[in-house]
């Protein structure tokens, strides 16, 4: 959507390139959580992913604009010594884990590892526990299809990350449905939460299916990612070298987005 | 690195192909088909004026003909099909006066003459071959009526097509029984089908022969547009004059069909013919249906990767979203799997079986799948996709080679080819291209080979030049691309004024250029490329393996990287070995006709050194190398030095080392106490873990190790049985020890032991409290009698700490624990190849030995010339074979001093005074101590070895010279790696100038020349007959 009304009129936006690649174990939902954020869809049954697939997607951040060039990989343990190919040079990653299958978080741990001693040494890592909707009370599986609107894509984006972290951060209130869809649940939050700050990771519970945390992950993503200092280096120098600098330095990596202070920032997000 | 492991990885990747291999290859056959004569030959088609002059081939059970020029005639004929053979008289049927020529009937009723040209000898013995082999497939003859029902080129070329509705109504009844295995029902195809009445007749399925799911489901792209009925028209015209399906004949204008693309409804059948992999069909009845039956409800890590992509692989065509066309997909790609063990499944070999299934039955389709990953891409679909990295690398440096500008914009902008032409190669271009097209180019793949890959990805690239030289980035490559990918129908010259110019759709525009432009590029070309960069990929995957293996474990305590290496490559070594060993009997009994699969492990015997376990599939354990007690077995014997024998074998020419791992059970305790997931086998964690309990070892710790390797319960005791079996543990280790005193000191621990544990046993309810129970003592539950507890050698007996005192109470002893021990595992590479050359070892004969050693000794041929010269040491009865000690410790002299040693731990006044008591104890001594050798003191040729070295007694001259050995070995090798990278290339691409490089391409151009005419002639007839004839 538009952008703030704060935000000054004199940058013309020049979008910032950000090459961000997708890792996980196959069938996690990595492809779908693409599709939900460059489509805002959700199909059951897709093309599959050979090598690698390559999307792109604009998004604007407070003033800036970004281009995120996706590199979604193929998720099965032989096409693994490939995948450098894919993650070079990139300034991000969502590593992926399906929480109803803890070996698939175990695969993810050793794809931190591997980014963490070879890739670009910069490079900011989300860590996306998928099809949560399969683990939620009965209210949200259930619905008949996957939230789509004409009307504006966003905001229907937005709401559906909103409500359901409502309730599973409130949760409690509703006991039995939690713990009747919570027994597909193999991976624990706080397990890989804690796994997520330990490391230094971005950290997200994600649905491709009804869209809930999907933008997010991309938001957090642009948001702790030094635009300024890639728009530098691309091309020209750009403005607040500083403020990138602080943000994108090692320093930085260790402190995990907290999550309740989001909020505000949501509005912002992603004009896709 | 040592060259051994380097060899044996080579080798895991790639085996050079045999002159059989090849000839199979080259027309198609079945494995274990055996070349038996050749012939020069000149071929004929009755009704036909062409004369092809080329070779004639007989195999085990086909006939094979090719012209000259290897592509204007082809033939490869089951000789099965062949109903007569007369000699002709001189002159008839056009024959040249005087020469020798048979006429041979086929199934299908053609004749064919072939005039053999060779000398008459040969001939005759050709001939003579020809009728043996022609007697022996008689019973195959049989099989070849109904088999024949199974082609549609049979139905359709039959006069029963001709009958009118009614009467071929009925004939389909019956015919109906026939396709089982075809799972389609009428019902649904009628109604689907209707569109496409022109060509399917009689307007349904049930005629026996095999067909895809298209014939259900429709077939993808506008019949209309694919001009099938056209097609279908001159195919049957080819087929009436050249024979069809197992009896086909290849002329020129069969290549110039298959490249306009084949009909659909032949498509299937065609794709089997020119891969081959209707030959392997007819040679393995039913065993595709086995396959299925004996696997029916088993799982595996490849069953569940398969059920995870079965709902992804075409979902666009009607058939997958179908429960029928899920089900025959997931057929096929499990019997697969299960075939081949080794390979299993790979993601993309769903897209191409989704794809093939359109067009053919599930039979149909296993056996082209095995012919596509076992023959024509090796190594794609493997685990490590070897081959896949391979032609990248190939493919890379052909752009380099014919597109230098392409090239050269791509690493000036880092742009990563690779990127967009992975998926290409390994998916056969579906996944990139739009279905038809992609269809278009298997067509020709199947026909002409891998080469075809190459040259369409090529001219992919050459068409798009000047959008691609503007690009920056890998994604904007990627973009260009897509968009030229889904404008392939569009016309290539849209602004044109020629309106058959207009008509040119890009894709006939890409298909010119890359049969045209690119012939040069040759399967010897592709031969000779993936020989240039073969050892370069498998080193790079090695070391990522490496890599990440070394990465991802859990606890790396407290080995150094240097050490974490060295542990993997024994690690890796002793699996492949493991390996190379269980693959070695299912290739000896290859001759049987039996296991489809050409490679990997045999379908029952799943190779030693499993995936995940092997013990069907774990849903949380991730796919995971892990070595089994063999190849422990194999692992410890190189880095422990005790468990191994090193023979000295001396065999009159030169001396060389002969390393074996030896079993005992001690090797059995120490696989158990390191397996930590009690799975059966090894991780690389479990040896890291391991390693580091033994590696840095002072006495104390050496000491508890060695007595919780034998406490099988953990409890903190050993029990009477298992005091018995440390001390046989020490015997096995000190087995090679010269002279008697290692001997005296087990004894007499032995003795010790006994008493003191008698007096310090623990009380008869003993404290269960050290119990870490991974399997607990199934005697301490229970409560016993007294007199029956005190002889129960499960009894918790003896404890640590009584077991420390005794050993120390022995300095030998004490000093092995102390250092000997730790110093007996040794992470260095060892090389098992003979002693640096002693001048004179063998006398006058060691002098032409030595001569012949020099001249052909290879890193390679090693092993089998010390074979060699075992065997002939042996029948000059010269050889002699010494071994050697594993501690080294003691000199000769030192073994000297107690020579009665020996004789006392027979005596009774040695022996422990409570153990005859018990007669079910086995005395643990004897077996052991026959095998003990014991040398004269002057013969032992280790005896000089650790006389100099005492600070470090294992590291005796002898052994310094194995590492210089090593060393030197590791030099030549490396000179052998540089040789085979260069020199051999030489003719091809080796030398330096682009002007050398340019002259080499304009010599292979001319070679090529008869071919690049032709295929050049082909594109435009292409263009022709696609554009304006076939209208
Ligand atoms: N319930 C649910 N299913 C999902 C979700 N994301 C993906 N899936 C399903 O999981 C399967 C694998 O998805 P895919 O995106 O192809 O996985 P990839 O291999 O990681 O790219 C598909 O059948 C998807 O429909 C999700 O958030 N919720
Ligand atoms: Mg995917």
């Amino acid at each position: 959507m538009s952008a703030p009304a704060a935000a000054p009129a004199e940058a013309p936006a020049r979008p910032v390139q950000v090459k961000l690649v997708l890792l996980g174990e196959s069938a996690v939902g990595k492809s779908s959580v693409v599709l939900r954020f460059c489509q805002n869809d959700f199909q059951a049954n897709k093309e599959p992913t050979i090598g690698a697939a390559f999307l792109t997607q604009r998004c604007r951040l407070e003033d800036k604009v970004i281009k995120f060039e996706i590199w979604d990989t193929a998720g099965q343990e032989r096409f693994r010594s490939l995948s450098p190919m894919y993650y070079r040079n990139a300034q991000a990653a969502v590593v992926v884990y399906d929480v109803t299958k803890s070996a698939s978080l175990e695969q993810a741990k050793t794809w931190v590892k591997e980014l963490q001693r070879q890739a670009n040494p910069n490079i900011v890592i989300a860590l996306a526990g998928n099809k949560v909707d399969l683990v939620r009370p009965s209210s949200d599986s259930d619905e008949p299809s996957t939230p789509t609107s004409a009307t504006s894509d966003d905001d229907e984006a937005d709401d559906a990350t909103a409500t359901p972290e409502d309730d599973a951060a409130e949760g409690g209130d509703e006991e039995g449905a939690v713990a009747a869809s919570e027994s597909r649940r193999q991976v624990s939050r706080e397990e890989a939460e804690e796994y997520a700050k330990e490391c230094g990771l971005l950290f997200f519970e994600t649905s491709a299916k009804t869209g809930e945390g999907v933008v997010e992950v991309f938001t957090e993503i642009a948001k702790k990612i030094p635009l300024d200092h890639i728009l530098a280096s691309t091309r020209g120098p750009g403005g607040a070298a500083g403020r990138g600098a602080g943000r994108g330095g090692p320093a930085a990596g260790g402190a995990s987005v907290n999550l309740n202070e989001e909020e505000s920032a949501k509005k912002d997000a992603c004009a896709c | 690195m040592s060259s051994t492991l380097r060899r044996q990885q080579n080798k895991s990747y790639y085996v050079e192909p045999t002159k059989e291999d090849l000839f199979r290859l080259a027309f198609a056959l079945p494995e274990g088909e055996e070349a038996l004569g050749e012939v020069h030959a000149v071929l004929t088609l009755q009704g036909k004026q062409e004369a092809f002059s080329g070779k004639l081939y007989l195999s085990t059970s086909f006939l094979t003909f090719t012209s000259l020029d290897r592509r204007s005639c082809r033939l490869t004929l089951p000789l099965a099909t062949v109903r007569r053979v007369e000699k002709l008289a001189p002159g008839q049927d056009g024959t040249i006066a005087g020469a020798f020529a048979l006429s041979l009937t086929l199934f299908h009723g053609l004749r064919i003459v072939v005039q053999l040209n060779s000398l008459r000898p040969t001939n005759d013995a050709f001939c003579a071959n020809l009728r043996t082999r022609l007697k022996a497939s008689l019973p195959m003859m049989k099989a070849l009526k109904p088999f024949s029902h199974t082609f549609f080129s049979e139905w359709y070329l039959s006069p029963d097509r001709e009958l009118d509705g009614e009467a071929a109504a009925a004939k389909k009844q019956q015919d109906e029984k026939v396709g089982e295995l075809i799972s389609f029902d009428d019902e649904k195809g009628k109604g689907k089908e209707e569109e496409q009445r022109e060509f399917t007749t009689e307007g349904d399925t049930g005629h026996g022969y095999h067909g895809g799911l298209g014939l259900i489901f429709k077939f993808p792209g506008d019949p209309r547009k694919l001009r099938e009925k056209s097609k279908m028209k001159l195919w049957k015209e080819y087929l009436e004059q050249h024979g069809r399906n197992l009896t086909l004949i290849r002329y020129p204008s069969f290549t110039r069909l298959v490249l306009v693309g084949l009909p659909n409804r032949l498509r299937g059948e065609m794709w089997e013919l020119t891969c081959g992999s209707m030959f392997l069909r007819l040679h393995n009845p039913g065993v595709y249906a086995r396959l299925l039956k004996e696997n029916a409800g088993r799982r595996s890590a490849s069953t569940d990767d398969i059920e995870k992509d079965l709902h992804r692989s075409l979902p666009e065509y009607a058939a997958y979203q179908d429960k029928v066309g899920i089900d025959t997909m997931r057929r096929v790609l499990t019997a697969y799997s299960w075939s081949n063990p080794a390979l299993g499944y790979c993601q993309a070999m769903n897209l191409i079986t989704a794809s093939f299934l359109i067009y053919m039955s599930e039979e149909q389709c296993f056996w082209c799948l095995t012919v596509l990953c076992d023959r024509l891409l090796p190594g794609y679909y493997s685990p490590s996709m070897y081959g896949t990295v391979l032609d990248q690398r190939v493919f890379e440096h052909l752009v380099q080679r014919c597109l230098p500008s392409i090239h050269d914009h791509f690493a000036e902008a880092d742009v990563q080819l690779s990127v967009a032409s992975l998926p290409w190669f390994l998916s056969l271009y579906i996944s990139s291209l739009p279905m038809v097209f992609a269809f278009r180019i298997i067509d020709c793949f199947f026909l002409m080979g891998p080469k075809v890959l190459f040259q369409v990805g090529l001219a992919i690239l050459k068409v798009n030049g000047p959008e691609l030289l503007q690009t920056t980035d890998d994604g904007a490559f990627i973009n260009v691309l897509k968009r030229y990918f889904a404008t392939l129908g569009e016309s290539a010259h849209p602004n044109s004024s020629d309106s058959r110019t207009r008509q040119i759709t890009k894709f006939q525009e890409l298909f010119v250029v890359a049969f045209r432009e690119f012939a040069i590029i040759t399967d010897e070309t592709i031969a000779s490329e993936r020989k240039r960069f073969r050892a370069e990929v498998v080193i790079s995957i090695e070391t990522f393996a490496k890599r990440s293996a070394i990465r991802n474990l859990k606890d790396t305590g407290r080995l150094d990287k240097a050490q974490l290496g060295l542990a993997y490559d024994h690690f890796q070594l002793a699996s492949l070995r493991s390996k190379e060993q269980a693959r070695r009997p299912s290739a000896a009994d290859a001759l049987s006709p039996k296991p489809p699969n050409s490679t990997g492990a045999s379908p029952r015997t799943p190779s030693s050194a499993s995936f995940g376990g092997g013990s069907g599939p774990k849903d949380e354990e991730k796919v995971e190398e892990r070595i089994d007690r063999k190849a422990f077995g194999r692992f410890l014997g190189d880095i422990a030095s005790w468990a191994r024998d090193e023979k000295l074998v001396k065999n009159g020419f030169h001396e060389h080392i002969d390393r074996q791992p030896v079993d005992h059970e001690l090797v059995d305790r120490i696989f158990v106490y390191w397996d930590q997931s009690l799975s059966g086998a090894l991780s690389f964690q479990d040896i890291v873990t391991g390693l580091d309990a033994v590696l840095f070892n002072d006495l104390m710790s050496n000491l508890a190790w060695l007595f919780n390797v034998h406490d099988s319960n953990h409890d903190g005791y050993l029990t009477k049985d298992e005091v018995l079996q440390v001390s046989e543990s020490l015997l096995f280790i000190f087995r090679n020890e010269p002279g008697d005193r290692y001997l005296g000191s087990v004894s007499n621990l032995i003795q010790n032991l006994f008493e003191y544990a008698e007096s310090t046993k623990p009380e008869e309810n003993p404290p269960r409290s050290p119990s870490l129970g991974r399997s607990p003592d199934p005697s301490t539950g229970r409560p016993r009698a007294n007199s029956i507890v005190s002889d129960n050698p499960h009894r918790p007996y003896l404890a640590l700490a009584t077991f420390r005192m005794c050993i120390l109470a022995d300095p030998l002893l004490e000093d092995f624990f102390e250092s000997d021990l730790t110093n007996s595992w040794r992470l260095e590479v060892l090389i098992a190849e003979e002693k640096p050359k002693q001048p004179g070892a063998g006398g006058a004969v060691g002098g032409w030995w030595g001569g012949i050693v020099n001249a052909v000794m290879t890193d390679e041929n090693k092993e089998r010339l010390n074979r060699l010269a075992d065997e002939v040491g042996k029948r000059l009865d010269i050889q002699t074979i010494e071994h050697r000690p594993s501690i080294g410790k003691l000199d000769a002299a030192a073994a000297a001093i107690e020579p009665q040693a020996r004789d006392s731990l027979f005596s009774t006044s040695n022996r422990p005074p409570k153990q005859p008591a018990s007669p079910e104890i086995p005395n643990p001594l004897s077996a052991a101590a026959m095998r003990m050798p014991a040398y004269p003191p002057t013969s032992n040729p280790w005896a000089d070895a650790s006389s100099s070295g005492s600070s470090s007694p294992n590291l005796g001259r002898h052994e310094i010279d194995v590492q210089a050995a090593a060393s030197q070995a590791l030099h030549r090798q490396q000179f052998v790696i540089d040789d085979v990278a260069e020199g051999d290339d030489e003719d091809y691409a080796g030398g330096e100038g682009d002007a050398e490089l340019m002259n080499q391409v304009e010599r292979m151009l001319v070679e090529d020349e008869a071919v690049t005419g032709k295929a050049a002639q082909s594109g435009q007839d292409l263009l022709k007959q696609d554009g304006q004839s076939l209208l």
